[in-house]
C-alpha cells in the first residue's frame, strides 16, 4: 500500500508541476511602473502591464465610450496610452491604472485591458485625503 | 457622547477579552473551574460591549454624525438609510468591527455550547477563542479606529462609493466574515485537544458543525461577492482571479476537504494529522488571505495602500503559525492514524485525492497570487501572472476533483469496492457517454471543456439519482410505503448522506454554470440611433429611447432598449449611466435579462446627438444562472445535513446495510447489493 500511495503521490506531483510549468510559461507578464519601462527598450516588442497615474492633459475619450487616449504619467516620463474597451467607471485624470498591452512602432502603447485602483471598500486615510480634496 | 462610548467600549472590550484569555489559561493550568467560568463569562462581556461599540457606529452613520472621520468618508446625508448602515463595512475599520463582532458571537456561542462537556480540553480552547477576541480588539483600539474623528467640521459627508450602492454589497460582507470568524471555533477545539493530548477522535464531533456551517458562510459569502461583481462591474464576469477573490477562495478549498476528511476521522481515526494541519491551516489562511489584502504587499484592483495594520496581521498570522507547527509536531504521536489506507480504490482513499487535489489548487492559486512577491524577490522584474495562469493550471485540477465527486459516493469503503464502483458506475457512465455523443454529433461541440464538463455532471446526475431510486424502491419493497412517502422517510433518515448528495448536485450546476459562460458567451459592440433595429447573436435589439431620470443621490441616463427573441419573445432592457452628487466619475449600472438558458447583459457605452444614437456593449451568457441557482441548492444540502431528523422513520434493516458517509448505518444500502 505504501508504495502504490508513492507512486500515486509521484505521479502527481509530475502532473502539477508540469501544469504549473505550462501555467507560469504562458501566462506571465512583466508588471512595470512607466518609468521603469520607457528606461529599458528590451521592453519594447513584449506584452507587459504598465502602471501609472492618468493625465488629465490630453485625455480624450470617445463619446461611444470605447476608446480612451490618455498620458499615463510616471514619476518623471509619461507614455502615450490607447485604450480600446468599455472605460471602467472609477477611469478619471489622477487615478491610478494598470494597463496590459504593447507599444505599437509609432510609440502609443495599445491596450485592451485595464484596472482601475481607485475603487475600493478598504480605502485608507491616503485615499480619503485625495477625495477630500475634489472642489 | 456616543463616540465615547464607542471608544472606550473597544478598550474595554480588548481588556476583557484579554483578562478572559489569562483567566482560562490560569483555569487549564491550575484547574481551576471557577477560573474556567469566569473566563466565559468574560468572553460574553467581550461581544456585550464589541456590541455596544458597533451600536455606537451605527448610531453615527444613521444621525449622519460627521465629527466621526469614517461617517464623513463613506456617507452622506442623502444617502438612503439601508445604505447608510451598510456603510458600516464599507471601509477597513469598520469591515474589521464587524469582524470582531462576529468573532465574539461564535465564540460566545461556541463557549456556552460546550460549557456542558466537562473536558480538559475546554478551557484551552476557550483561551484560544478569547486570545483571538483580544488580538482583534487591539488591532481596532491601535491601528484601525472607526471613531477617529474629522480634522476639520464638514458640511457633508463624501458619500459612499457608487460601486457599493448594491444590494449584493449589503450581504456580502457579513456573510463572508462570519464565515471567516466562524473558522476560529474548530481552530481553538484543536488547539485544545492538542495541549491536553487527547488520544481519541470525540472531538472532531463538535468541531464538523462548526467547519459545515463556516464552510457555507463562506461560500454563500464568496458567492454573493461574484454576483455583485458581476452585476455592477459591468464587464460581464463573475470571477477574475483577483487577489482579493482569491484570499477568500483558499480557505475555502481546504475547508472543503476538510468537511470531508473529518468524517473518515470520526469513523476510521485516520486522516489525524491531515485533518489537524487542514485545520490550523484554514483558520491562518483566512487571516493570511486578510494580511494580503489589506497590507498593500499585493497589486489589486481593489485599492490598497500600504497601512500598519499589515503588519499586526504578519505578527499574528506567524504566532499562530508557529503555534499550531509546535503543537502539531509536539503531539505528532498522537496524530499518528490507528490504522493504515486499505486502498486508494476505496471511500477513504477518494477523500484522501479529494483532499490532496484541493491543497494542491489552494498551493497554486497561493502561488499565483504572491508571484508578484515571488518574482520580486528571485528576479530583478516583478511579474503577475494573468488569468490563462489559473486556467491552465486550476481549472484540469478542480474538474479531476469533480469527476471524483461524481464518482467518489459510488464507492464503497469495503474490500468489494472495485467491483461495486463497476456494477453502480455502469448505468450513470452509459448515460453520459450517450449525452457527449449527441452534443458532439448531433450538436457539433467542440470544445473539449463543454464536453468533458457534461459528461461529468450527466455522471453526477445519474450516479445520484441512481442511488435515490434504489433507496425508493428497497423502502417500498421492505415497507409496503409508496413511493413518495417511502421518498421522504428514505431521505429523512440520513440528513447527512442526502444532504451532502443534494451539495453535489448544486456544485455540479455550478460547474455546469461557470463552464457554460465560459466557453460559449459572447460579446459584442451594438451602435443603434433611435428606433434603429440591429441582430446580434440571433437577438434583435431596437433602441426604444434615452431619458433622464433623478433619483435620491442620483441622476441617470436611461436607454429603453428592446430585445426580441427568435419566438417572439420581447424584454425591455434598461440600462443606465448615474451621476451620483458626490463623485464626479459616472457609474454605468447592468441590464440583465436572466433566464436559465442564458443572460443578456447589457451595459450603456456612450452617446451621442443628445440621445439620438447611442453605443452599447451586448453579453450574452449562457447558464449563468445556473451558478447562483447551485449556489442555493450546495446552501440548502448543507443546511439540510446539519438538521436533525425531521420526523421519527420506522427504521427499515435489510441484510448488510452499509455505512453512509458519517458511519452511520444506511437503511437502503442493502438493495443495492
Amino acid at each position: 500500500m505504501k508504495s502504490k500511495l508513492i507512486i500515486a503521490g509521484l505521479i502527481l506531483a509530475a502532473t502539477v508541476s508540469y501544469l504549473v510549468y505550462a501555467g507560469v510559461s504562458q501566462g506571465w507578464v512583466y508588471y512595470l511602473e512607466v518609468d521603469a519601462y520607457l528606461a529599458k527598450p528590451e521592453y519594447r516588442g513584449q506584452t507587459v502591464r504598465l502602471c501609472g497615474r492618468v493625465g488629465a492633459q490630453g485625455l480624450v475619450r470617445d463619446a461611444a465610450g470605447l476608446t480612451a487616449r490618455f498620458n499615463l504619467l510616471g514619476k518623471t516620463h509619461e507614455i502615450p496610452v490607447v485604450y480600446h474597451g468599455v472605460v471602467p467607471d472609477m477611469f478619471k485624470p489622477g487615478c491610478e491604472v494598470v494597463v496590459e498591452g504593447k507599444q505599437d512602432k509609432a510609440g502609443v502603447f495599445q491596450s485592451t485591458m485595464m484596472l482601475t485602483k481607485c475603487a475600493s471598500k478598504y480605502e485608507t486615510e491616503d485615499h480619503a485625503k485625495r477625495l477630500g480634496q475634489r472642489p | 457622547m456616543m463616540i465615547d462610548v464607542g471608544n472606550f467600549a473597544l478598550a474595554g472590550a480588548m481588556l476583557v477579552a484579554a483578562a478572559s484569555a489569562l483567566a482560562a489559561v490560569h483555569g487549564a493550568v491550575n484547574g481551576v473551574p471557577a477560573a474556567v467560568r469566569l473566563a466565559r463569562w468574560l468572553l460574553g462581556g467581550f461581544l456585550a460591549l464589541i456590541s455596544l461599540s458597533s451600536a455606537a457606529l451605527i448610531d453615527a452613520l444613521v444621525h449622519s454624525n460627521f465629527q466621526v472621520a469614517y461617517v464623513a468618508n463613506y456617507t452622506e446625508r442623502a444617502l438612503p438609510v439601508g445604505y447608510k448602515i451598510a456603510a458600516f463595512w464599507a471601509g477597513q475599520s469598520g469591515s474589521l468591527l464587524l469582524w470582531a463582532w462576529l468573532l465574539g458571537v461564535v465564540s460566545t456561542l461556541a463557549a456556552v455550547l460546550w460549557r456542558r462537556r466537562q473536558d480538559a480540553a475546554y478551557p484551552w480552547a476557550l483561551a484560544t477563542l478569547a486570545a483571538v477576541c483580544a488580538f482583534f480588539g487591539a488591532l481596532m483600539l491601535f491601528a484601525a479606529n472607526p471613531f477617529v474623528l474629522s480634522v476639520r467640521p464638514v458640511a457633508d459627508g463624501q458619500g459612499l462609493n457608487p460601486l457599493l450602492q448594491n444590494s449584493g454589497m449589503i450581504a456580502h460582507p457579513p456573510v463572508l466574515f462570519a464565515g471567516y470568524a466562524a473558522f476560529t471555533v474548530p481552530f481553538a477545539a484543536l488547539i485544545g485537544a492538542l495541549m491536553t493530548g487527547q488520544k481519541d477522535d470525540e472531538w472532531v464531533q463538535p468541531v464538523r458543525r462548526w467547519v459545515l456551517a463556516a464552510w457555507l458562510l463562506l461560500g454563500v459569502g464568496i458567492l454573493l461577492g461574484a454576483n455583485w461583481a458581476y452585476t455592477e462591474l459591468g464587464w460581464g464576469g463573475y470571477w477574475a482571479w483577483d487577489p482579493v477573490e482569491n484570499a477568500s477562495l483558499l480557505p475555502w478549498l481546504t475547508a472543503t476537504g476538510l468537511i470531508h476528511s473529518l468524517v473518515v476521522q470520526r469513523r476510521s481515526g485516520i486522516f489525524r494529522g491531515w485533518n489537524a494541519g487542514l485545520i490550523a491551516g484554514t483558520f491562518l489562511l483566512c487571516i493570511f488571505g486578510t494580511y494580503l489584502t489589506r497590507s498593500g504587499v499585493i497589486q489589486s484592483v481593489h485599492a490598497f495602500e500600504a497601512s500598519s495594520i499589515g503588519t499586526f496581521f504578519l505578527v499574528f498570522l506567524g504566532c499562530g503559525v508557529l503555534l499550531s507547527l509546535g503543537l502539531i509536531i509536539w503531539r505528532r504521536n498522537l496524530l499518528k492514524p490507528a490504522q493504515p489506507l486499505d486502498s486508494l480504490l476505496s471511500r477513504d482513499g477518494a477523500f484522501l485525492i479529494a483532499n490532496v487535489l484541493l491543497t494542491l489548487i489552494m498551493v497554486v492559486t497561493m502561488v499565483g497570487t504572491i508571484f508578484p512577491i515571488i518574482s520580486r524577490v528571485m528576479t530583478s522584474h516583478p511579474m503577475e501572472v494573468k488569468t490563462n495562469f489559473y486556467n491552465t493550471v486550476v481549472a484540469p485540477l478542480a474538474m479531476v476533483v469533480v469527476a471524483l465527486m461524481a464518482v467518489g459516493p459510488l464507492l464503497s469503503g469495503g474490500r468489494h469496492a472495485a467491483a461495486d464502483l463497476r456494477r453502480r458506475l455502469m448505468l450513470p457512465a452509459a448515460a453520459a457517454v450517450a449525452a457527449v455523443l449527441v452534443a458532439v454529433v448531433a450538436m457539433a461541440w467542440r470544445e473539449a471543456w463543454s464536453v468533458v464538463t457534461l459528461a461529468i455532471v450527466v455522471l453526477t446526475v445519474g450516479a445520484i439519482l441512481q442511488e435515490l431510486i434504489r433507496g425508493v424502491r428497497a423502502r417500498m419493497a421492505d415497507s409496503q410505503e409508496n413511493a413518495a412517502t417511502a421518498l421522504l422517510r428514505l431521505v429523512d433518515g440520513n440528513h447527512r448522506r442526502y444532504g451532502a448528495q443534494m451539495a453535489h448536485l448544486g456544485i455540479a450546476m455550478l460547474v455546469a454554470g461557470v463552464v457554460g459562460s465560459s466557453v460559449f458567451g459572447q460579446k459584442h459592440d451594438l451602435a443603434l440611433t433611435r428606433g434603429q433595429e440591429a441582430e446580434v447573436a440571433g437577438l434583435t435589439f431596437t433602441l426604444r429611447d434615452l431619458n433622464q431620470t433623478r433619483h435620491e443621490n442620483y441622476s441617470a441616463v436611461e436607454a429603453n432598449l428592446m430585445v426580441t427573441q427568435k419566438d417572439g419573445r420581447t424584454a425591455m432592457l434598461k440600462p443606465q449611466v448615474r451621476y451620483y452628487d458626490k463623485f464626479e466619475q459616472p457609474a454605468s449600472e447592468v441590464a440583465l435579462d436572466s433566464t436559465l438558458r442564458r443572460d443578456i447583459y447589457v451595459t450603456l457605452a456612450g452617446w451621442k446627438d443628445e440621445g439620438h444614437s447611442a453605443t452599447f456593449q451586448v453579453i450574452v451568457n449562457p447558464l449563468v444562472a445556473w451558478i447562483w441557482l447551485g449556489g442555493l441548492v450546495v446552501t440548502l444540502g448543507g443546511i439540510f445535513a446539519m438538521l436533525p431528523t425531521l420526523a421519527v422513520v420506522p427504521a427499515v434493516q435489510p441484510g448488510g446495510a452499509g455505512l453512509d458517509l458519517a458511519g452511520n448505518p444506511q437503511p437502503s444500502g442493502g438493495a443495492a447489493r
